[in-house]
């Protein structure tokens, strides 16, 4: 069964979110164009068998989390990872001095310890807490259950917690978003 | 940290679920209890709520305009490029041995024999450059369908888009589609092919390229004949099946390796101004060449294509005997 638009539709309605969720994730830019447009062309060869009922969305972070996983999966690959995310972001971000001007020490903490996190647990938050994915979706992702990956989400918030012990927040980062 | 008491870590996780709006109703309620009379964790709450905010405003940092433009521009072009190259196909078994359909974007590109074989590796898809192939279900299905019904004579047109790139040249291409053009039927030669895409002296090549057809049955090379009569080749050595699949559209053949069809039972056509068909008893028209003279099995497809009963044999006084 051909899904039920056309896949251009697709690239157009997703292609900016998963771009974005895979640069969190990896948090360099190189990595995201890459694995972002991988995750287009893996899911364009499965397009045709995907029902017409399916969630192309939660489909598309799954392809994309799978990719990224199997990314990181070269021990290489990750201690560079690890090195980019805790080295000093503009290094390997263009766009992290800009962030640190606007938002502000808190945001860059925060975005320090997502980007320490074990893989899993930042996979989970990011699409929980940034894209605001349900966690059915999330689970079948990371292939676990509903229930692990809100265990993921859960332990994620915890270390983000510790890693802002003693730290006070300034008052602009805590408007609520809500 | 000193420790907390049973009560507070049993409800960490809810607290945590609650402060950052992600608890259920009953869970946000025991959160609310708990924290009414624990100050701790009401501290720890709030804490919780001051990440929410943090991470509310990382999720509105927008992405970098400039990375994620290349990322999508180069996404296109990889698309595109997949695009051409992917190729669905499907084996199936059929009375003619187990059949393989394969289609691109643009049409079918691929109908072929693989015999007693059923794996990809045993077709051409897996030994030509620039083909990603790819199995598929249902779509290729419905065209395996549709090729049956042709095979029982149920049908008699294969309305199919096609894909050419898989022939061997543009010489091959033209060919193909002068074939594609004889309809069911009738019957031409391979040097009546030549003349038509106005190479008279490419007779043997051809025949080669009918050799390499990647669309036997849908491109009708069956429909090709020697000009004397003789069927010659189909397919390597499958003259039997090349025999068969004139047959069904009417057209008969005798013999077995050396088979000939049976011109006496099929109405003859030469150019003429007057585009009239002829029975074969017409003047010598049965001498001529094959190619010259196009072969058709019924009235009906003559007339189909504009023709008019010869004024001196009368065809239509004097049909041949089915």
């Amino acid at each position: 069964m051909m899904g039920a638009q056309p896949f251009e539709t697709i690239v157009g309605a997703h292609h900016a979110e998963i771009y974005r969720y895979i640069r969190r994730v990896t948090s360099r830019p190189t990595e995201a164009e890459d694995l972002s447009q991988e995750t287009f062309l893996r899911a364009y060869r499965a397009y045709r068998t995907l029902g017409p009922e399916a969630n192309v969305r939660a489909w598309l972070f799954a392809i994309a989390t799978n990719l990224t996983r199997n990314h990181f999966r070269s021990e290489k690959r990750r201690r560079v990872a690890l090195q980019a995310a805790s080295l000093e972001r503009r290094e390997a971000d263009p766009d992290g001095p800009e962030d640190e001007a606007r938002f502000g020490e808190a945001r860059v903490l925060v975005t320090r310890t997502v980007g320490r996190l074990p893989l899993k647990q930042r996979q989970a938050f990011i699409m929980r807490k940034i894209h605001e994915l349900d966690y059915e979706a999330i689970g079948q992702s990371l292939d676990c259950s509903a229930e692990s990956a809100r265990a993921h989400v859960f332990q994620a918030l915890r270390k983000i917690r510790l890693s802002l012990d003693g730290q006070a927040l300034s008052p602009t980062t805590t408007e609520q978003p809500r | 940290m000193t420790r907390k008491p049973q009560s507070c870590r049993e409800i960490e996780a809810d607290l945590v679920a609650a402060a950052t709006g992600d608890a259920e109703s009953g869970a946000a309620r025991r959160v609310e209890r708990h924290i009414d009379s624990c100050a701790s964790c009401r501290g720890e709450f709030h804490r919780y709520r001051e990440i929410d905010g943090v991470v509310g405003a990382l999720r509105r940092v927008p992405a970098v305009a400039e990375s994620m433009a290349r990322a999508r521009e180069g996404l296109e072009s990889r698309l595109a490029d997949l695009r051409s190259r992917l190729v669905s196909y499907r084996i199936f078994p059929s009375p003619l041995g187990h059949i393989l359909i394969a289609r691109s974007e643009h049409g079918v590109s691929l109908v072929e024999y693989l015999g007693g074989r059923s794996d990809l590796a045993a077709s051409r898809l897996s030994r030509v450059s620039g083909v990603e192939p790819q199995e598929d279900g249902a779509e290729i299905e419905a065209l395996f369908r549709e090729l049956l019904e042709y095979l029982r004579g149920d049908r008699t047109r294969l309305e199919w888009a096609l894909d050419l790139r898989l022939a061997r040249s543009d010489f091959h291409r033209a060919v193909l589609r002068a074939t594609a053009a004889v309809p069911y039927g009738a019957v031409t030669s391979y040097a009546g092919i030549a003349a038509e895409i106005g190479r008279p002296a490419a007779t043997r090549a051809v025949a080669q390229a009918l050799r390499w057809n990647p669309l036997p049955i849908v491109v009708p090379c069956h429909r090709i004949i020697g000009s004397s009569g003789a069927l010659t080749g189909y397919s390597g050595n499958k003259i039997e099946l090349k025999r068969d699949l004139l047959a069904v559209e009417g057209v008969r053949a005798v013999g077995a390796r050396d088979a000939h069809v049976t011109r006496q039972a099929l109405y003859h056509y030469e150019r003429n101004e007057q585009r009239e068909y002829c029975l074969p008893t017409c003047g010598d028209i049965a001498r001529r060449p094959i190619g010259r003279v196009t072969l058709m099995a019924s009235r009906d497809l003559a007339e189909s294509l504009g023709l008019v009963p010869c004024t001196s044999c009368r065809p239509d006084l004097h049909p041949l005997a089915v």
